[in-house]
């Protein structure tokens, strides 16, 4: 069954949203490491779709966290009504950026990145007039 | 659980300690102690990060600005650090440009 829940489009949700990440992991009964990982990856994106997609385009809305256990995983949708935005349309960065020392460092990219490495699965849609950004974790079988 | 950040700055060594999660909403208290010490002349830059549960892309980009803010000869240690930062920072290849210790003094 999907469970829907919507928070305020700011980054004072932040901890609440990765604290309902959190519970929603627990319950699907997945590790602390990839439960840390999705924790990371959806506040990666929220943070996103609060900052750019919502506050630099002047919106005041809410997002909504879909989500749905079954028995071989875990999903997140994160569901905002932002321009259209594909996080996997951005260059990320590439092993010689991320070998590159502090000082040299472009600020930007790294959040995405983080994202794409730290779940099973991730893919993004426009679809009605919402940005749907999925993130699968696998729940490993016992 | 709430972030909280205490600092002690001496001479040349700036010693901040972080607890609770750095997430882009409280990265932005971290920045504000960076910019309070960027005028110093500090040498080193000692975050204790024992009691730091959570660290987004915006946490590392406050150390990314650290090192261009008070200089490329600013040594930044990260006092232990938890296995899942350690994580972040190893994927982002941040390790190779902070040093991570047990302790500091080392």
């Amino acid at each position: 069954m999907m469970e829907s829940k919507s928070f305020p489009g700011n980054v004072d949700s932040l901890d609440s949203l990765r604290e309902y990440v959190g519970e929603r992991a627990q319950q699907a009964g997945l590790a602390k490491k990839p439960t840390y990982a999705l924790k990371l990856a959806v506040d990666e994106i929220a943070t996103n779709i609060i900052l750019y997609g919502y506050q630099e385009a002047g919106l005041v809305a809410d997002f909504t966290v879909l989500s749905e256990i079954t028995e071989q995983a875990l999903m997140v949708i994160l569901e905002d009504i932002a321009a259209p935005f594909d996080p996997l349309a951005r260059e990320l960065p590439d092993s010689g950026d991320l070998t590159k020392s502090l000082e040299d460092r472009e600020i930007g990219g790294l959040g995405i990145y983080l994202t794409i490495n730290g779940v099973d699965e991730f893919s993004y849609e426009y679809l009605n007039g919402k940005n749907r950004n999925k993130f699968v974790m696998k729940i490993a079988s016992t | 659980m709430a972030f909280q950040i205490e600092s002690v700055v001496g001479e040349q060594v700036a010693r901040l300690t972080l607890h609770g999660e750095l997430d882009s909403l409280s990265a932005r208290v971290f920045q504000t102690e960076i910019e309070k010490i960027a005028n110093q002349p500090i040498e080193a830059l000692v975050l204790d990060m024992e009691d730091l549960s959570f660290m987004s892309s915006a946490g590392l980009r406050v150390l990314i600005y650290s090192k261009q803010k008070i200089g490329p000869k600013l040594a930044i240690y990260i006092v232990k650090p938890q296995e899942l930062i350690v994580d972040t920072l190893t994927k982002t290849g941040l390790q190779h440009s902070v040093t991570i210790v047990d302790q500091y003094p080392v």
